[in-house]
């Protein structure tokens, strides 16, 4: 089994405020890794870390075995990362296809001179259209994202990641401000995805949905790891227990 | 059409490059530059300058885009490095700085500038033809860029920068690209401007003139050409059609582009867009 | 001597830029607008003072009435100019306030006239001589004047519930709020305070050049934006170090740069050798 995504000794400080201290974090090639702990656990920033969104301190970072420690953050996407946002980021001059068909072209805009040259967007708009498909928004997909409902617009945020062709798929909390249902559908989706071979890498507090779709728990508390491993073993240990409930 | 009119039109026509050049900047790549002026004065001294050394005019005006250009890119470099919210000023600085220097170097003219440009070698009306060829060239690369996929990337950074860096997108090289191309398109318009008037002095060249033509790309409507290229029109010749209330013409035009803001920030594009949808409607 | 000399002038200058920039640092603190009309403010002080003194023969009365003008001028401005426009993209607000700027311009030259008016009979110009350095009393007034307003405007936001509501405000709106402090109320207060000081400082330049014109605050303006952007967006101390350390820099930088660069201009070199150095500038902005 190979590690797809190692972080090691991943140190990050705000100022006077150590968000992350030296924590160990690796994901295996195709399975469905939950990222969890209490408010303020430093789980975003983690993945911020790992995206290059923010600078650790200190961190050694390898995706399949690469080095992407001192890559800009969109380099390490062109490496095989996506992410989503906890709180929804859609380009608001686009449609809903047009947002997924920018992300589907990435390869056409690598290069300026020949993203200069490069007009036909059918192709990616076609692929878009699959993506929307996978993640049950296609009827949207002419409409502009200004006045959409969160759960649609939580769904387009995991169709554009999916559109880079990502090995990995960093999902911040896609569940957040979702009623139960729709939670349950998007958590059903996302499961899905990974079943198709696909990793994921997800923060969550809906415990009952991580719970219920993840292969494995990492457990974070106040910038250092506290627990890992299958989710109802976690789940019963008793450190985990106190971080959640407190004392 | 009278000398006047020629006169007229060939103003309206470098202006109209100015402000594609700066909508390509501003309104396709939604970077805020208060300095466009400066670029417009490197190509109009370097056009000056290697006019009155005998160079040929087509060599004198690529001279003065190619240097605008390269000045763009440089200074993108250095100014796309700082946040968002600073780049306004930075490009005033920019603004600035280039009068600020240009007046104190003798070799450039200081306060008096230069005067005695050679004539562009052919009749008004000829020269208006290639001011009006290269305005429509300009309207049609704007064109083009928007429909590419350098513009759909140019779209992207316009509306969020990071989520596009989160999508892959190397978003400075995009945004150095677009301000060298406005760059040195507005260095050419500053060679059309040094053979027109023949005289050209820096503070021509200033904060006041970077604002002028960011307001013609802000009444029309940011990113929209046909709205940008409608603005300049009307506010290249608004000083001529209130010639007779000459002494409120700053005021008028203070009022008009506060009140565009404050009522339609969308700009003319925007007004179009609403009639559009309304008689859709019906 | 000399350079003592032009040490003391450069706080001097410092210090005036540091009560115009105060009001324009906060400003984009709160609102995340660049309120170019502020200058307007500042011209409009330097109008009100003139006239009042002229006419009351008083220039305590001329301040005073100044900064109260400018102040409410300055909150009418908030609510007709930026209140309905906040949710626009930041282009629309600092075109609106260029365009603002403008007409208050034409504005003044179309009632006061192009010429400029100046004090009948201008107070305060008498020379005082210590160690050899030569200074006028309203350049000391000056000096003092900005510092007594600096401090009082220290005091009010470290000691009183407003100060101490209006710095929360400017830190995080939606948490002071839900400690009932009221944004809006706020936005006025800083708009009224950044006016009023942007006015005595505009009465204060009269005073030392005896002459107010429509334009004159176009390069204040100018050189503020400079000044916020280098201490720091909406961080009051970091601005006024840099206004203090742009008084005194453009002292000293007649004199040695003075044939390569304009001196107007040497705020925006600063600020650009700064940038190119630390791109967040020389302090941190919120």
């Amino acid at each position: 089994m190979t590690a797809i995504l190692l972080a090691d000794s991943v140190t990050v400080k705000f100022g006077g405020l150590t968000a992350l201290d030296n924590v160990h974090f690796s994901v295996e090639e195709g399975e469905f890794l939950s990222l969890i702990g209490p408010n303020g656990a430093g789980k975003t920033t983690l993945l911020n870390a790992i995206t290059g969104v923010v600078a650790p301190v200190s961190a050694s970072l390898k995706l399949g075995g690469n080095d992407i420690s001192n890559l800009p953050t969109y380099k390490r996407i062109r490496m095989g990362l996506a992410l989503t946002h906890q709180i929804v980021r859609p380009f608001t001059s686009m449609t809903v296809l047009e947002n997924v068909a920018f992300a589907a072209g990435f390869k056409k805009v690598k290069r300026i001179l020949s993203s200069l040259v490069t007009f036909n967007r059918m192709p990616e708009k076609k692929k878009a259209a699959q993506f929307l498909e996978i993640v049950g928004i296609d009827e949207y997909r002419d409409q502009e994202v200004f006045k959409l409902p969160l759960g649609v617009l939580k769904r387009l945020e995991v169709a554009r990641a999916l559109a880079v062709e990502p090995k990995i798929l960093l999902l911040d909390e896609p569940l957040a401000g979702l009623n139960s249902q729709e939670a349950g559908k998007l958590a059903d989706t996302i499961k899905g995805i990974s079943k198709l071979g696909m990793t994921v890498v997800m923060i969550e507090h809906n415990l009952s949905e991580v719970l219920r779709i993840s292969d494995r728990l990492h457990v974070l508390d106040n910038g250092r790891d506290l627990a890992e491993g299958e989710p109802k073993s976690v789940m019963k240990m008793p450190q985990v227990r106190a971080a959640y409930l407190g004392g | 059409m009278g000398l006047y009119e020629i006169s007229l039109a060939t103003v309206v026509g470098i202006n109209i490059i100015l402000a594609v050049s700066l909508n390509l900047i501003t309104g396709y790549c939604g970077q805020i530059s208060l300095g466009h002026a400066a670029f417009y004065g490197i190509g109009a001294y370097t056009a000056a300058l290697l006019a009155k050394i005998g160079w040929p005019i087509y060599l004198t005006l690529g001279a003065g885009f190619f240097l605008a250009g390269i000045a763009g890119a440089v200074i993108g470099l250095t100014s796309l490095r700082v946040r968002e919210d600073f780049l306004a000023i930075v490009t005033m600085g920019v603004a600035f700085l280039f009068v600020g220097i240009v007046r104190q170097q003798e070799f450039l003219g200081g306060e008096m500038g230069i005067s005695g440009i050679p004539s562009p070698g052919m009749t008004k009306p000829a020269y208006l033809c290639l001011v009006l060829i290269i305005a429509l060239l300009a309207i049609l690369f704007s064109w083009y860029v928007k429909r590419s996929w350098m513009g759909y990337a140019f779209d992207a950074v316009a509306d969020d920068e990071q989520t596009a860096k989160t999508l892959g997108l190397d978003i400075k090289s995009y945004k150095i690209t677009a301000f060298a191309m406005g760059t040195a398109m507005a260095g050419l318009a500053g060679g059309l401007y040094a053979y027109y008037t023949r005289f050209i002095i820096p503070d021509a060249f200033g904060f006041i003139q970077s604002i002028t033509i960011l307001s013609m790309v802000a009444v029309g409507g940011i990113g929209s050409i046909f709205g940008v290229v409608l603005a300049t029109i009307f506010l290249s010749l608004m000083p001529e059609i209130f010639r007779f209330i000459n002494d409120y013409k700053l005021l008028l035009y203070g009022i008009l582009l506060f009140s565009v803001m404050r009522f339609a920030p969308d700009g003319l594009a925007g007004f179009y867009k609403l009639l559009y949808k309304k008689r859709n409607l019906r | 001597m000399l350079y003592i000399e032009l040490f003391i002038q450069g706080l001097i200058q410092g210090s005036t830029y540091a009560i115009i920039a105060v009001g324009l640092t906060l400003v984009y603190g709160l609102l995340r607008v660049l309120h170019v009309a502020h200058a307007g403010l500042f011209t409009l002080g330097a109008y009100l003072g003139v006239v009042v003194t002229n006419q009351t023969g008083s220039l305590a009365a001329g301040i005073l009435l100044a900064a109260i003008g400018s102040g409410v001028v300055g909150m009418a401005i908030y609510r007709l100019v930026y209140e309905p426009i906040l949710n626009r993209p930041p282009h629309v607000a600092l075109i609106a306030s260029i365009g603002l700027y403008i007409g208050m311009e034409e504005l003044f030259r179309l009632v006061f006239g192009p010429f400029g008016l100046s004090f009948a009979s201008a107070p305060l110009q008498s020379v005082v001589i210590f160690f050899d350095i030569h200074l006028r009393t309203c350049q000391i007034v000056t000096m003092i004047t900005n510092i007594l307003l600096l401090g009082i405007l220290a005091w009010i936001s470290q000691r009183t519930r407003i100060g101490i509501g209006w710095r929360a405000t400017v830190d995080d709106p939606e948490i002071s709020a839900c400690f009932g402090i009221d944004p809006v109320r706020v936005r006025y207060l800083v708009f009224f305070m950044g006016s009023a000081l942007a006015a005595v400082a505009g009465v204060l330049v009269a005073l030392l050049s005896n002459f107010v014109e429509p334009t004159m605050g176009a390069v204040p303006s100018y050189k503020s934006l400079a000044i916020i952007v280098l201490g720091g967006l909406g961080n009051v101390t970091g601005t006024l170090i840099a206004s203090l350390a742009l008084g005194i820099i453009e002292a000293f930088g007649t004199i040695y740069i003075g044939n390569f660069l304009d001196r107007d201009a040497i705020a925006f070199a600063f600020l650009i050798v700064v940038l190119m150095i630390k791109p967040t500038g020389l302090f941190a902005s919120r």
